[in-house]
């Protein structure tokens, strides 16, 4: 909201001393919660602007549109020419900028030869002056003002400072200038000097107004007036108005806005020849009930829509916007002026139905005062068309409805001391709350009982009142005194907070590891485009929608962690040729087919929300340039070593089934003790296509799945092996298409089963860098049949305890063969030992 | 006169001998000098062999042929010594003339990287850890009961405008499911207090999100929020955190401003500035004005804060005569932006690689 200085001052009493800067007059309003936002200073370049008196026009000699003006400018006359058709006749006043003024937007007024004809200075419009919105003619000013008068004396308001201010929800007080007088006044220990509210006496005016609903409406003044002229508002009102944003209409809307502005309560005018029976119902509308706004808008109004309505239908929406038929134009003479308070929530309720959001609505459905500011913002009102429009009040009648209760809420000093860790002065305490018109009675030792002033709706509880007390007494003086845990932090062991904490390292470990692959972590939006999801298997009615997505591209929670990698993998390839090489830690949504259960004290709302799962994912594309460099054993690799960083060691198994989102033929399961964790493999070549990476670019991915995994691992010591271990080598025949950990699994399955001395050896990890057992070769060629390959394999042995001898490796080894042979044949009968 | 048997064998040695020393000359490597070894004084070797036709020798010359045959073996042993330590000091040359040159080496491989906001949460968490505050996240779409009504936020009331809100259809698909992506952390704060007593120290971080998407606003974006409640927590006590906090992150001792605000759950509510760590500063270590993040003003807008308001206490059955408590927010994305020096927050998820390898450590 634009608030300004002059006006604010005006209704304070005067300050003593030095006159405040504007920038301490904004910290102080900032000190009260009222936070400005921005600063304007108008008009200071205005003072060479002077009135002046037209003393002769005569027309230009060489155009036809022109005109030489003599002005008079309180000190000589000057001849000006003027292309402005409303210039008034000899004595009539005018703006004129004196030679070397600058007026807004840095226009220098020199002398200059206008079609041959010597001119200085300029006489003005008000659009030339940034105080109105008129271009289309100079302003005529009042004939009685004196000629060479500074116009920015002669107009207040022209010289202003115009503070923007943040108001919050809670302060619908603040929405007007004297609310914002009336904070600051106590804060600079002034007194609020508000307009004159005592409205006039006029006979009641029976009928005017039927209240039907009272529970929506508590309050309504209707005045009536006739006599009434519509025109332009005075200078001054037309240049308050502009300063604060407003644009000037006519004389009565002017009005209307003004004491919108000035008190923060809306009024609406009606023109009463407009509106059947001249008198006004207020009621719910009918279902369905149509209604054009003041803008043109046709609305169906709604059953639970409070209208202003005549004799036959609908003339406003209450506390939201007036209609089209009933507006105050030019012409019209006979008035109601309705001051009213609605009932906040279904204000803002109707105004949301209706997508409007007035100056009216968003004071109403915060709460406007049914108490003295009303009856103020009605006074005004009244006095204003009565001095600017000539009108004449002729009647008026008030009616009441439901208003909320005023609350009594007890003070205690104690609490004060407790909730801010400071005491606040009793005589403090006592100059602040009356100074905001909380009324307060004594209630036992060092308590009170106040009564919040009806314009204060936010305050509700003695916290509300507290924090009024510091505000006011500041900020900045709490102390610097903590109050210690009464536990030493770290001592409570919350399961709970346990579980989080597990979760947080695991996280950080998963993340750490995978920058050590040289991975970049990215952070992709947790929503995306339904499209990009249909590849990875979760129906849509298992997705999780947003209702009121900003764009279809972002209108579905994620259900897999690859469309975000690729998002980003294609903008990377589109920008650069380097390699890519980017990671992500974030979570998976969805609805899950079986309810999920849950305990604890959120157990109920738990089951209401989707899942959430926990995923480490990354995507590796080489740059165009080097186009070999990664394979899915790349993907595959890093899996494992970030598993192997968690104290896990992976097994790379066969993906089945099979994802449908990478390739066929290249994508495994990632394993740790038996128990799937995760998946990696190349992007199926489709969905590359899909998220627009150029052809034969291939892309490769892995995920694990932080539900699966633990951090904290902590390592068992093992004895170091003291004696040898004996290798022997095997040569196996088998289809490509046979994974090798086929092989190797069904080894380590038959020498598991096999007969073994007590401290007999055992397959164990042999003294070379590899497993128990070590693929040494795969070979493809010469020697192996069609669609064959040859594995040479070597397996370790050792005892425990002592050194093995040949014979009985030899022993071992031959039946681990025979049996695993014999168990992979049952499956793959090409499978030989070579 | 008769020819000796043993004039023969000498002979024949000092034959291996010359036929060893020009053999010898021709040799440049350690490879070929160990076979001319085997060749001559190997097991089988030319040399070693004369030493088997000693047992026909008369038993008188046998001695004067062992004194010939150990000198001439003595003498090849010495020499391939020497050649050997001569080949060693050639290789070690050769090795140590070799060039190498390592300014072409591979220096731009892609770097591993973490986030600018993963590693500005990670150093939160320190903070607070240090401070004593456990760390805690909760669910992304969470109930409007949790993100609004317990948070005093009432359906209907304008401080709900405060946060332009994502809503999420329910399961089966309606529309009025109360389900919302969370706007704040602050629903974890209501977990938390439902989950456990006082004393609670609890910071909340993670991801919300806003129906706002432009230059300065990202729909999706990331908070911190701490929340202290105990029996005799204050707004001072508050204060005095803050400044710890803020202490604690930039290692320096910046002031910390209050200014009234209002944030439904709080109440007194507050807005927190920290003196800005950022001004540019002359030698003499005083602050220049031309500060691009506080404009001169010396101060840096951080986030809400304030004391719990008794009703959201109330909500989470903590009785707000005998506990108290304090909480404050900010955002965690500025934050990593003003500590990197970030200037549009697009880079923050757009996942430009030449970006992200801006932060390697």
């Amino acid at each position: 909201m634009l608030i300004s200085r002059q006006w604010i001052e005006s209704l304070m009493s005067p300050a003593g001393g030095e006159t405040m800067s504007d920038e301490a007059f904004g910290d102080a309003v900032t000190s009260l919660g009222l936070e400005v936002e921005g600063v304007t200073r108008f008009g200071d370049d205005l003072r060479t602007v002077v009135v002046a008196e037209v003393r002769g026009i005569e027309p230009h000699p060489n155009a036809d549109k022109l005109r030489l003006v003599d002005v008079f400018d309180g000190e000589r006359t000057i001849k000006v020419v003027c292309g402005a058709p409303n210039v008034p006749e000899s004595g009539g006043k005018i703006a004129f900028a004196r030679l070397g003024s600058v007026l807004p937007g840095g226009f220098e007024i020199g002398a200059r030869e206008i079609r041959g004809v010597h001119s200085e200075g300029m006489i003005c419009a008000e659009e030339e002056l940034g105080i109105g919105p008129d271009g289309d003619g100079i302003m005529v000013l009042p004939s009685d003002w004196q000629p060479g008068t500074p116009l920015p004396e002669a107009v207040p308001g022209i010289a202003d400072t115009i503070f923007e201010l943040g108001i919050t929800p809670n302060r619908p007080d603040a929405l007007g200038h004297v609310g914002v007088a009336a904070d600051l006044a106590v804060k600079l220990g002034r007194s609020l000097q508000p307009p004159d509210a005592s409205l006039a006496d006029v006979p009641a005016a029976e009928g005017l107004v039927s209240l039907e609903a009272p529970q929506r409406c508590g309050r309504y003044i209707g005045r009536t007036f006739e006599g009434a002229q519509v025109g332009d508002s005075p200078l001054w009102m037309r240049v308050r108005l502009h300063r604060l944003g407003l644009r000037p209409i006519n004389n009565v809307v002017d009005v209307t806005n003004y004491v919108l502005m000035l008190w923060g309560q809306p009024l609406h005018a009606f023109d009463r020849a407009k509106l059947s029976e001249g008198r006004v119902v207020v009621r719910l509308a009918a279902d369905g009930e149509p209604m054009t706004t003041l803008d043109g808008a046709e609305l169906k109004l709604a059953a639970s829509d409070l209208v202003i309505a005549d004799a036959q239908r609908p003339q406003a929406l209450a506390g939201v916007m007036g209609g089209q038929d009933s507006g105050v134009e030019a012409g019209a003479t006979t008035l109601l002026l309705e001051t009213a308070w609605f009932e906040p929530g279904f204000v803002r309720a109707s105004a949301r139905r209706h997508g409007l959001n007035t100056d009216s609505s968003y004071r109403f459905e915060r709460g406007v005062d049914f108490g003295a500011r009303l009856q103020g913002a009605c006074a005004t009102a009244e006095q204003l068309l009565c001095t600017l429009a000539g009108a004449r009040v002729t009647g008026g009648v008030e009616v009441g409805g439901q208003v909320p209760p005023t609350p009594t809420i007890t003070l205690r000093e104690a609490r004060v001391l407790a909730l801010l860790g400071m005491a606040i002065p009793r005589a403090e305490i006592h100059r602040v709350l009356t100074g905001l018109e909380i009324s307060l009675e004594p209630a036992g030792e060092a308590a009170w009982r106040c009564i919040p002033p009806t314009h204060r709706p936010d305050l509700t509880c003695e916290e509300d009142l507290i924090e009024e007390l510091l505000r006011h007494y500041g900020l900045d003086r709490l102390p610097s005194t903590p109050s210690l845990p009464s536990e030493p932090p770290g001592m409570r062991v919350d399961p709970g907070q346990r579980a989080a904490d597990a979760t947080a390292r695991l996280e950080d470990a998963v993340l750490d590891a995978m920058r050590a692959e040289n991975l970049q972590e990215v952070l992709a939006f947790a929503f995306t485009d339904p499209a990009d999801l249909e590849p990875f298997g979760v129906p849509a009615d298992r997705t999780v929608k947003v209702t009121n997505p900003l764009r279809m591209q972002t209108s579905v929670m994620r259900t897999h962690m690859m469309p975000g990698l690729l998002r980003a993998g294609s903008v990377n390839v589109a920008r650069h040729a380097r390699a890519v090489r980017l990671c992500e830690v974030g979570r998976i949504y969805d609805w899950p087919e079986a309810s999920q259960t849950f305990d604890g004290a959120t157990a109920e709302v738990d089951a209401l929300l989707p899942r959430e799962r926990r995923r480490a994912a990354f995507f590796l594309c080489a740059g165009s340039r080097e186009a070999a460099a990664y394979s899915g054993s790349s993907a595959a690799t890093i899996a494992a070593s970030v598993l192997s960083r968690l104290g896990a060691r992976a097994a790379i198994r066969p993906a089945r089934p099979a994802a449908s989102w990478l390739h066929p033929g290249v994508q495994a399961r990632v394993e740790v003790d038996g128990v799937a964790v995760g998946e990696v493999g190349e992007v199926h070549p489709d969905l590359m296509a899909q998220f627009d990476f150029p052809e034969g670019v291939r892309g490769y991915y892995g995920e694990l799945w932080l539900e699966s995994l633990r951090a904290d691992h902590v390592a068992r010591h093992q004895a170091l092996p003291r004696f040898p271990s004996t290798s022997r080598d095997l040569s196996l025949e088998i289809p490509i298409r046979t994974p090798a950990s086929a092989v190797t699994d069904a080894l380590a399955r038959a020498e598991a089963k096999a007969e073994h001395a007590q401290d007999g050896p055992r397959l164990a990890q042999g003294d070379t860098a590899g497993g128990a057992i070590e693929i040494v070769e795969d070979y493809r060629g010469a020697g192996v049949p069609e669609g064959h390959r040859a594995l040479l394999l070597r397996l370790h042995y050792r005892a425990p305890g002592r050194s093995v001898t040949d014979d009985e490796v030899q022993a071992l080894h031959g039946a681990v063969v025979q049996a695993a042979v014999a168990a992979l044949c049952a499956d793959v009968p090409s499978i030989r030992v070579r | 006169m008769l020819r000796r048997v043993s004039d023969d064998v000498t002979e024949a040695l000092r034959a291996e001998q010359q036929r060893f020393e020009a053999a010898l000359a021709e040799v440049n490597d350690a490879d070929a000098l160990y076979e001319l070894q085997v060749q001559f004084i190997g097991k089988k070797g030319s040399v070693s062999k004369l030493r088997g036709r000693m047992g026909k020798l008369a038993p008188e010359e046998r001695k004067a042929f062992g004194m010939a045959f150990n000198e001439v073996k003595k003498a090849i042993e010495a020499s391939l010594e020497g050649k050997h330590r001569a080949i060693k000091t050639l290789q070690r040359e050769a090795d140590l003339g070799r060039f190498e040159d390592l300014t072409m080496a591979d220096t731009m491989s892609p770097v591993g990287s973490i986030h600018p906001v993963t590693r500005t949460r990670r150093q939160l968490s320190r903070v607070f850890r240090k401070l004593g505050f456990d760390v805690v996240d909760g669910p992304h779409v969470e109930h409007e009961l949790y993100n609004f009504d317990k948070l005093n936020i009432p359906a209907d009331h304008p401080a709900r405008d405060m946060q332009d809100t994502f809503f999420v259809n329910g399961p089966a698909g309606e529309t009025d499911s109360n389900l919302v992506l969370r706007t704040h952390t602050s629903p974890v704060q209501i977990r938390t207090m439902l989950g456990r007593k006082p004393p609670i120290r609890i910071v909340a971080m993670g991801t919300v999100f806003r129906k706002d998407d432009d230059p300065t606003h990202s729909p999706m974006f990331h908070q911190i929020e701490g929340l202290c409640v105990d029996e005799h927590v204050t707004m001072a006590d508050l204060k005095t955190t803050l400044y710890r906090f803020v202490g604690a992150f930039f290692e320096t001792d910046l002031k910390v401003r209050l200014r009234p605000s209002f944030f439904p759950f709080v109440e007194p509510g507050a807005e927190f500035d920290m003196e800005c760590p950022f001004c540019p500063k002359d030698d003499a270590g005083a602050k220049l004005p031309d500060c691009g993040v506080c404009k001169g003003s010396q101060w840096v807008e951080l986030g809400g804060a304030g004391m719990v308001h008794p009703k959201v206490l109330q909500a989470c059955d903590i009785d707000p005569q005998e506990h108290s408590g304090w909480a404050f927010g900010f955002g965690i994305d500025r934050m990593a932006m003003l500590l990197h020096e970030i200037t549009k927050l697009g880079l923050l998820f757009d996942g430009d690689a030449r970006f992200l390898e801006q932060f390697p450590c």
